[in-house]
């Protein structure tokens, strides 16, 4: 945890261009007075916290793309307007000032998953940044939706190098480029080896 | 050119995330080529104070966490 904490803070105060922080535990599943799911406490929170209180990051971003809802993320930071939350679900949602979203992916048997995944963020995510306008974008990516992992949803490589250009470019377009991508769930050792690193370059190739 | 920041710690390989001990065991050897880039930079994530949690959690949920066996 502490480790996304300092990477927010550098990041916001432009210390660093972008950070991607490995973590020892999950944290979007930890609400205020609970924790479970893997997940002890909510780093990405306690990050947004601990940067507004340096004067840094008043408006936050975040895409969860973990293959389990962000209940925990979503529970405490449910009555800010400065935080922009989008969680890719199986349901669509909508709060009433449009902060908060749950972003629905339109499964189909015969379309590919990765493409379909992905149509479900690339027409959302971006148009909410542009009218948000925050100072920090914060992708909580898991790679348990995988195939062959514990969230599996058919998804594969393309899924995440594309996901990988989307939030650096809405990065790029929106917040000066200041991104901090936060590893979240996924278990087989197999795949962080694969999937992790291109997402490293990504970061680096655009800072 | 800005500089991107990698922060791990090595007993995240050790026992990394409760679901399986080890996930991260290929690193940080399988970013080398990328750490060997100039604005590539690897920081050690430092271990978060109370202080910090208690920005946004319940003062409880430390001891619970603490005593949970996981």
């Amino acid at each position: 945890m502490g480790g996304v904490v300092e990477a927010m803070r550098r990041v916001a105060a432009g210390e660093l261009a972008n950070a991607f922080a490995f973590i020892g535990a999950g944290g979007h599943h930890a609400g205020r007075r609970s924790f479970g799911g893997y997940c002890c406490f909510n780093d990405v929170c306690i990050g947004i916290a601990a940067a507004r209180r340096l004067g840094l990051a008043a408006r936050v971003a975040i895409l969860d793309t973990d293959a389990h809802h962000g209940d925990g993320t979503r529970e405490i930071v449910e009555d800010d307007p400065a935080i922009l939350h989008a969680c890719v679900c199986g349901t669509a949602y909508a709060s009433r000032d449009g902060t908060k979203r749950d972003l629905a992916v339109a499964w189909d048997a015969a379309a590919d998953p990765d493409a379909a995944y992905l149509a479900a963020v690339r027409p959302v995510f971006p148009a909410l940044c542009r009218a948000f306008q925050p100072d920090l974008v914060v992708w909580y990516f898991g790679f348990d939706g995988h195939r062959g992992d514990y969230g599996d949803m058919g998804l594969g490589p393309a899924c995440f190098r594309g996901l990988a250009d989307l939030m650096a470019e809405v990065a790029a377009e929106a917040a000066g480029g200041r991104l901090v991508v936060v590893l979240g769930g996924g278990s087989r050792t197999d795949l962080a080896t694969a999937l992790i690193p291109p997402i490293i370059a990504r970061l680096a190739d655009a800072a | 050119m800005g500089t991107t920041g990698v922060f791990y710690h090595p007993s995240f390989s050790r026992r990394s995330y409760l679901t399986v001990g080890r996930r991260l065991a290929d690193f940080p050897g399988a970013i080398e080529p990328l750490l060997a880039r100039s604005h590539v930079l690897l920081c050690e994530s430092p271990r978060a104070s109370d202080d910090l949690i208690r920005l946004v959690h319940d003062p409880g949920l430390i001891p619970e966490v603490e005593a949970d066996p996981l």
